[in-house]
């Protein structure tokens, strides 16, 4: 039985912004096992940074808040952890690349000072040790002339080449989960894959289980073992990999499955869905899919779904499949 | 690097040709009769001409600034109408105690500024913010006369504590250098703040918070360095004015500053210290300057020179 490395209980984060209560993350619940791939995957604005930032506790300077919920890190209950204790597994056992390789490095410090930090920091390491280890882990993300970008600063390098360097950092103190918000998105395709290789690869050597958020279907099939899909802050559905491409079961990832382009291709826009993502000022009553549901039924405008095991490892939010249980139960 | 500062230094020399036509024609401008005032009230007609032959002012402007530019490139200002010493001598005199009041002043106005800066920033909203920025309004609005005047009568006067004016030993630079610096502090902590909490919010600060840094560090470190590039600037403008002499402060603490002898020197129309300090003026203010695009330089990587 494989352990459980990460393990989120009903997540709840919450934006108070001036305008309102924003829901953002509304009881989301998922798992990564040790050495894992998880994908996460859903539209725009559906809470898929939100969580990881919550998981990192990185929502200082915004409004957004955790008001419910737990998340056991190796056992540990990161929420309950103080401050001091949390910036130990910042950066050490948990790192984080960002969707914004161009501007999620510092101007005005070197490559070398950006990565070599978290190596002492953590590490322990001595300013020779951690130069040596820099050098060594932007050899392996593959930067060519390592010796030499230690001294440079980032406005010299270009996107790819800055994702490459971030993913360095990320890995610099070998974390036991990383991850990786959108890594590839704002890339172009031939650097996508091969920054998806890269992940491969780094996978397979260090053993990281890894939380890999993305819009895009391909990427999930290329790189994860288990996905969850998510809407309107909740989990939708949950599955292996090829369960989810083979059987899908909720209308939603069933639309999203119908857009898939072909891999490698960005996908901004999920056309095949008709409607938009609900707004938090009109969020529907039942199942929040419900008014973009081609199979939507009365009960979905009353009452929201809960998360229910349809098959063996597969977790779906709908009445579709419900009622079929309720009838098997019957 | 080193190329960019020659060439801005050989870049002076045009500028301060055209900023001493500038000033001197300034200076003929203002009303009066500088020759009257030397001849005195009680002087005939004649003797005031002759006054204005022996000062050279019957001649033509354009003469007239010729002359005052040839004495200039042998290092000559010329000499005060009032006090008949060289210009050169009556500012050397008073450049000193102005140099040494500026630097105090920006000494407590940088350190002040910044803390009360970054203060407010991070705990933006809470009272920590609402004092430092109530203490930083008070100090822009605070008319530096009445600033001056208050700290004298409770220092000095009620406390004895520190001397009224005059600068003659160092307990004497407290209370201007205070009094000059409020504005200045205040000045740099808006600016600060502003700055600070716009960096806050950039992509590289989370990274650094992710990497597991402390708080402090993603502060000073991270955040500050960016922060500083626009207040450095702002910082140098204030430092060149500060040079110029304030003549507010320096008459309240009657301090012997490039201040007040700009305004005596004007009040007797005494046309070769006014272009004098005018003049010293403008040469500083371009090398704080190019002082300000190097340090900019410094800081931010992405100008390369
Ligand atoms: N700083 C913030 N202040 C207020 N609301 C926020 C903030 N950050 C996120 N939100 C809200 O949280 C919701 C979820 O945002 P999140 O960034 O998690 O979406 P996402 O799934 O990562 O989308 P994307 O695919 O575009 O990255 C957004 O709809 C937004 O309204
Ligand atoms: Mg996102």
């Amino acid at each position: 039985m494989k352990e459980k490395l990460l393990e989120i209980t009903n997540l709840k984060t919450y934006f108070f912004t001036d305008t309102g209560q924003v829901p953002a993350v509304n009881g989301v619940d998922f798992y990564i096992h040790e050495g894992e791939t998880l994908g996460v995957v859903g539209e725009s604005g559906c809470g898929k940074s939100v969580t990881s930032l919550s998981v990192m506790r990185l929502l200082t300077d915004t409004p957004g808040k955790v008001v419910d919920g737990s998340i056991r890190f190796k056992g540990k209950d990161l929420l309950s952890l103080s401050e001091k204790e949390m910036r130990k597994i910042r950066g050490n056992e948990i790192a984080m690349i960002f969707q914004e390789p161009m501007t999620s490095l510092n101007p005005v410090y070197t490559i070398g000072e950006q990565i070599g930090e978290a190596v002492k920091l953590h590490l322990k390491y001595n300013k020779k040790e951690a130069k040596n280890h820099v050098i060594n882990m932007l050899k392996l993300v593959g930067i060519p002339r390592a010796e030499e970008i230690i001294n440079e600063y980032p406005h010299q390098l270009s996107g790819g080449m800055r994702q490459r360097i971030m993913i360095a950092m990320a890995m610099a103190c070998n974390p036991t989960l990383l991850i990786a918000d959108e890594p590839t998105t704002a890339l172009d395709v031939t650097i996508q894959a091969q920054i998806l290789e890269l992940m491969k690869k780094l996978k397979k050597e260090k053993a990281t289980s890894i939380m890999l958020i993305t819009h895009d279907l391909g990427v999930v099939a290329e790189m994860c073992d288990r996905v969850i899909v998510m809407y309107a802050g909740k989990v939708v559905e949950e599955a292996e990999v090829t369960e989810i491409f083979d059987n899908p079961k909720h209308p939603y990832t069933k639309g999203l499955l119908n857009s898939i382009p072909k891999l490698g291709q960005k996908m901004d826009r999920l056309d095949s869905i008709p409607g938009n993502v609900p707004t938090p000022a009109n969020m529907p009553k039942g199942c929040k899919f419900a008014p973009r549901c081609s199979q939507v039924m009365d009960i979905c405008k009353e009452n929201e779904p809960d998360l229910i095991q349809v098959e063996d490892g597969h977790k779906c939010r709908c009445f579709l499949y419900q009622n079929e249980m309720a009838r098997v139960v019957n | 690097m080193f190329r960019f500062i020659v060439k801005r230094l050989f870049g002076i020399i045009p500028t301060l040709l055209i900023v001493s036509i500038l000033v001197f024609l300034f200076v003929h401008m203002i009303p009066g009769d500088p020759a009257r005032l030397v001849a005195g009230p009680d002087a005939s007609y004649e003797d005031v001409e002759l006054v204005r032959q022996d000062l050279g002012l019957d001649k033509p402007l354009v003469t007239q600034y010729f002359t005052y530019m040839s004495g200039l490139f042998q290092g000559d200002l010329g000499t005060s109408m009032k006090t008949k010493r060289p210009v050169f001598d009556e500012i050397a005199d008073r450049f000193m105690p102005t140099f040494w009041l500026t630097i105090w002043s920006m000494v407590w106005a940088i350190i002040f500024g910044l803390l009360i800066g970054v203060i407010s920033a991070t705990k933006r909203n809470k009272w920590q913010d609402y004092t430092g920025m109530f203490t930083a309004v008070s100090g822009i609005s605070l008319p530096s006369f009445w600033l001056g005047l208050m700290l004298i009568q409770l220092f000095s006067v009620q406390l004895g504590w520190f001397p009224t004016g005059g600068n003659d030993s160092w307990t004497s630079y407290i209370l201007p250098s205070i009094t000059l610096g409020a504005g200045v502090a205040a000045v740099i902590a808006r600016f600060t703040r502003s700055s600070l909490m716009d960096i806050l919010r950039e992509d590289y600060i989370r990274t650094g918070r992710a990497k597991g840094l402390k708080e402090n560090i993603v502060v000073w470190k991270h955040a500050l360095k960016n922060a500083m590039i626009p207040v450095v600037t702002m910082t140098g403008l204030q430092f060149g004015f500060l040079l110029g002499g304030s003549i507010v402060v320096e008459t309240v603490f009657s301090w012997p500053g490039l201040g007040r002898l700009l305004i005596d020197s004007v009040s007797y129309r005494d046309y070769p210290v006014i272009q004098a300090e005018l003049l010293l003026f403008a040469f500083e203010f371009i090398l704080i300057n190019l002082i300000v695009d190097v340090l900019y330089g410094i800081m931010n990587p992405q100008i390369r020179y």
